[in-house]
């Protein structure tokens, strides 16, 4: 499966995923509908009906589900220091044989 | 303005950026050889505006990242020539804006910025300067999953990254785009909004968008560099990127800033071949 790995570097130790602020959401639930690896999770019974329920899931570097967010409730991380983080594991990796 | 625009504002009333997006259409429209389309009218009065739109280059003004004025042109198979968003200008120019409706200190000194950048920039827009550096024709290898063909170039000098961009390096200078993978996803591509020319983009930063009625896709840039040109044809008609997203349908060159080191965290056609025939495979079943 090719979304193990990124680069060489397994999924699990990259942190990349969308933070919802809870504060600008309205629940509009387009980003769920917009993405298609399953990354958010809608809970219609809980006071917070929406949540990142397969980090793994999200797309290295995509940021998609951001820019379809009219109320700019959905934030990544910084792609500079991610792509940095990326290259230090890989450095590690090698240097571990 | 180089063009006069036929000018198709958001005009969302209920939110600041929608009601930025409507002051900076009627200014725009001081000038009498630029004509407004007003989304609301347009439900009932088609063919008024379909005449407008005919007549003139689109200029879209999107208040906010739900982009009912592009889709709606979409909906209306409109070309769009020009695109702004007032939510991205406000962020670009570091201008926060208010819950307020009214028009304030702030959302005034948005409304000049991005009037002046549409009225005095010259669309800096050129063709490739070292065209006939870059080959036409590609040698490919093909993959096909049902009705889908999925083709990859093998020539040595193009690269990729696993967010589906290629990039084809002749000396100091690249040329970018998006694979076979991306353009089957999205289905019909409408709309390219591409990167600034002379912007500085760093690896894996974003050189533009594209998309379908389907979905958006944030083109990843392989490399880092400063944009050179980009690929004036798909601004017009994006649909070069479905019929061949390698030759005709390029988006981007870059002067390159350090590619030995991006070169890292780039794959080559063998590596690249597997993971597309496992994505489809993923996506196709």
């Amino acid at each position: 499966m090719s979304e193990t790995t990124f680069m060489g570097v397994e999924r699990d130790k990259i942190d990349w995923k969308p933070t919802i602020d809870y504060t600008k959401c309205d629940y509009c639930m387009e980003c769920v509908k917009f993405c298609p690896h399953k990354v958010f999770e809608v809970r219609e019974t809980e006071d917070i009906k929406l949540i990142i329920r397969n980090a793994n899931n999200c797309v290295v570097f995509c940021r998609a589900c951001s820019k379809i967010c009219g109320p700019d409730a959905l934030s990544f991380p910084d792609k500079n220091a991610t792509t940095q983080r990326i290259r230090e594991i890989r450095k590690e990796m090698e240097s571990n044989g | 303005m180089v063009e006069n625009y036929a000018i198709l504002p958001c005009n969302g009333l209920d939110k600041c950026a929608g009601v930025i997006s409507r002051e900076i259409a009627i200014k725009l429209c001081e000038n009498p050889k630029n004509e407004i389309i007003c989304p609301v009218y347009y439900r009932v009065a088609e063919a008024k505006y379909n005449k407008i739109a005919g007549k003139h280059p689109l200029l879209v003004i999107d208040g906010c990242q739900t982009r009912c004025a592009s889709k709606l042109s979409a909906e209306k198979n409109l070309k769009i020539s020009r695109q702004v968003t007032i939510t991205e200008e406000a962020k670009k120019h570091k201008i926060e804006l208010g819950s307020n409706l009214r028009l304030l200190e702030n959302e005034n000194a948005l409304i000049e910025i991005i009037q002046n950048g549409l009225n005095n920039t010259e669309v800096k827009v050129t063709q490739s300067s070292v065209e006939t550096s870059f080959l036409v024709k590609f040698e490919y290898e093909t993959y096909q999953n049902g009705k889908f063909i999925f083709r990859v170039p093998k020539n040595q000098e193009v690269w990729f990254n696993e967010n589906d961009c290629w990039v084809y390096v002749i000396g100091n200078r690249a040329r970018i785009g998006v694979t076979d993978f991306v353009q089957q996803n999205l289905s019909d591509i409408l709309y390219f909004t591409p990167p600034e020319i002379g912007a500085e983009i760093d690896q894996f930063g974003e050189v533009g968008e594209i998309e379908s009625s389907k979905s958006v896709f944030e083109l990843i840039s392989p490399v880092s560099g400063k944009v050179i040109s980009i690929n004036e044809t798909i601004v017009q008609q994006p649909e070069l990127i479905n019929e061949n997203p390698y030759e005709s349908g390029w988006i981007a060159e870059l002067e390159l800033t350090d590619f030995e080191s991006d070169k890292e965290l780039l794959i080559g056609f063998d590596k690249y071949f597997e993971i597309v025939k496992n994505k489809v495979k993923d996506v196709n079943g």
